[in-house]
């Protein structure tokens, strides 16, 4: 299923940020083969939205290298980053919270240069795959529930036709129902339309399931990978993350 | 006044039937509230003595009226309010007569419209009328100007009287100097204007709320003094003087054999320009209104709104938050530089007197009176807030006093302006086909 021989759509390279002196990636690598869904886990605070935003420069890098589609993107300003058709749901999910939901979603594609025609396309497929918001249409984002949030983040994120889409969390402060909604229509948009995913959890279960690769992530480095099932079987994984996260 | 307004607010879902002693206590913290404040506002009288020295005089018996006033005021007040009961879950309001309300608010605007188109027809005679038409719809532009800036991508501009001073003094000295007509004077003052706006933008792109609100504030004092300052080519707290009148077209509107009245056959009379003025502001501010509707259904309108809500979210979706904030800013700026000329044609005389920091503050008030980012509301408080000023000109001083009164009620009773909501630009036609319709709208 995984194509290993192909260039990674996504790869960096002994990443280093920082916030002030605060290390938060002390050298980092990572890659992210076409069609694949990778998942990041860890704890709080281990890195891994810093790890997400610097691939979108903010912060940007102080050292290390981020190709995308075997271009170095490392250096790119922020708005140009997403203009490469790199899609990301921010941590906290971040709509227009007093724009309707049509205008959030027309948002994802105002920066891209879509047809009209691919607009409208994305719209619908956005439409089909969380059918919520089709009801939600003329609402104010800020007045829709946790999930339906959400599923605006990840549909406003769509709308730019992304060929990674990134994800910050995207169970966070959600019913473990909707939760489920929310990764079955990842997975969906993986099968289906063959996008690759970056998935950054704390939610090690779900999104471990949900993964064909998976990376550790502790205090600004990686210190496992493999598949997401290997993952999952790991006992040093099942304790941190799994039975410890369900006691703590 | 103040003692009993204060004793009213906070006791609304307490017990139901408060106790004398709650009332009592009540009335006595109005009280000692009424005589802080009064003590020094009525208790004692400063006058200037016969050889300019300060002598004053104590009015304890008025100060005591007052206290006593506020102390039976306020038990009146909450025994009123204990036999009325709780006023807050009744339906006054019928429901058909609340349906008529919301077709009044929808047909408020055109009214508006018409009403104002008549308004020189109707008021042909009466001068002060037609003056304070031109000066209500200078402001009502000003605010449409603004709240680009402030009510849409919600970037607060505390010195936005500056752009009206570059239009103004650009138009003043491109016509005393050069002789340039007004028509040609105009695109010029937008264009400086705009200039000068992103000359404002450019430091200010990575500051927020407070700190951006400094820096503008700064910038409209600094184009203030250099205007009083530049004495050679702006003529100092002087002014410019003798700025052209604007002509028809072409054709002045004066008594002459070349102008337009001895042309069309009738008699001349000054309220011919008035009534021009009046149409060349609504002409421009009916410009304002449009091209901002028209933005807003574009990505670049869209894209200001989404700047305010969250700017992290923007760049994550690939928006120039630099580019953005900038055309915001040239925007605004551009419409209150088209004001300015307007400003500088009508009054004949400029000087920095008229671009005070007070101006820019009433144009923000406007704004926010009148709900950020609604083009009615800022429209009917402009004609709230000019037009109120006249109406207690009468009360002389105390119009400031009746002014704050009803500023503090508004955002008591209506906190987010007049007309706070906010409409959508992106509509959908039927709610079942979604796609095609519904794109074509959003992208104008």
């Amino acid at each position: 299923m995984i194509a290993s021989s192909a260039t990674p759509l996504l790869e960096i390279r002994a990443l280093r940020a920082a916030y002030g002196k605060i290390e938060a990636l002390k050298g980092v690598d990572l890659a992210i083969n076409p069609g694949e869904i990778v998942a990041l886990i860890g704890a709080n605070g281990a890195g891994k939205s810093t790890l997400m935003m610097t691939v979108f420069g903010r912060p940007r890098a102080r050292s290390g290298q981020i190709l995308f589609d075997g271009n170095d993107i490392t250096d790119v300003p922020t708005h140009e980053i997403a203009r490469m058709r790199i899609a990301q749901s921010p941590e906290g999910r971040r709509i227009f919270p007093r724009m309707s939901v049509a205008e959030n979603l027309q948002m994802g594609a105002d920066a891209t240069d879509c047809s009209e025609a691919e607009r409208a396309a994305g719209m619908e497929r956005v439409l089909t795959l969380f059918p919520r918001l089709k009801e939600r249409m003329m609402q104010r984002g800020g007045t829709l529930s946790g999930g339906e949030q959400q599923m605006l983040a990840i549909g406003r994120a769509l709308m730019s036709r992304p060929r990674l889409l990134m994800l910050d969390e995207p169970s966070l402060g959600l019913a473990p129902l909707i939760a489920r909604q929310i990764f079955d229509a990842i997975r969906t948009l993986n099968r289906q339309d063959g996008l690759t995913v970056l998935i950054v959890e704390q939610n090690a279960n779900h999104a471990l399931r949900l993964a064909h690769r998976g990376y550790v992530m502790v205090n600004g480095l990686i210190t496992l990978e493999g598949t997401g099932a290997e993952l999952l079987q790991r006992p040093e994984i099942r304790a941190a993350y799994l039975e410890g996260g369900r006691h703590a | 006044m103040a003692g009993v307004s204060a004793s009213a607010r906070g006791s609304s879902a307490a017990s139901p039937a408060p106790g004398a002693a709650f009332i009592f206590k009540k009335a006595l913290i109005s009280a000692l509230v009424a005589l802080v404040l009064f003590s020094l506002m009525i208790g004692v009288r400063t006058e200037a003595g016969s050889d300019g020295q300060l002598t004053y005089m104590t009015r304890f018996g008025d100060l005591a009226a007052m206290v006593a006033t506020v102390f039976g005021g306020s038990i009146v007040v909450e025994l009123l309010r204990q036999w009325w009961g709780p006023v807050g879950t009744i339906r006054i309001v019928p429901p058909s007569v609340q349906s008529g309300l919301a077709l009044a608010r929808r047909g408020i605007a055109p009214v508006l419209l018409v009403f104002t188109f008549l308004v020189p027809v109707i008021f042909y005679n009466e001068r002060y009328i037609l003056d304070l038409g031109i000066l209500v719809l200078t402001y009502v532009m000003l605010g449409w100007g603004l709240n680009v800036v402030v009510g849409l991508a919600g970037l607060l501009d505390l010195g936005y009287v500056a752009f009206y001073a570059v239009g103004a003094y650009s138009y003043a000295l491109l016509a005393t100097n050069f002789g340039f007509s007004f028509w040609i004077c105009l695109p010029l003052a937008g264009i400086l204007a705009a200039f000068c706006g992103v000359l404002l933008g450019f430091p200010v792109l990575r500051l927020r709320g407070d700190y951006l609100a400094i820096v503008t504030l700064a910038f409209g004092e600094i184009i203030r003094l250099v205007i009083i300052n530049w004495q050679s080519l702006t003529g100092g707290p002087n002014g410019v003087t003798g700025i052209p009148r604007p002509s028809f077209f072409g054709i002045p509107l004066t008594p002459g054999d070349d102008g337009l009245a001895a042309r069309l056959g009738i008699e001349f009379s000054t309220t011919h320009r008035i009534v021009f003025l009046f149409y060349l502001i609504l002409a421009l501010a009916l410009l304002t209104n449009w091209v901002t509707i028209r933005l807003r259904r574009l990505p670049i309108g869209r894209a200001w709104e989404a700047l305010r809500e969250d700017e992290v979210a923007c760049r994550a979706l690939g928006i120039n938050t630099t580019t953005t904030k900038l055309t915001a800013f040239a925007t605004g700026a551009m419409f209150g530089g088209l004001a300015g000329a307007f400003f500088a044609t009508r009054q004949g005389f400029i000087s920095p007197e008229s671009f005070t920091f007070h101006e820019s503050a009433l144009v923000l008030a406007i704004v926010v009176l009148g709900g950020m980012g609604s083009q009615l509301g800022v429209a009917l408080a402009a004609l709230v807030m000019i037009g109120g000023f006249e109406l207690f000109r009468g009360l002389e001083q105390f119009r400031m006093l009746v002014f704050g009164l009803a500023m503090v009620l508004l955002m008591i009773w209506r906190p987010r302006g007049l007309i706070g909501h906010r409409a959508p630009t992106v509509f959908l036609h039927h709610s079942q086909a979604i796609s095609s319709d519904l794109v074509k709208e959003g992208h104008g």
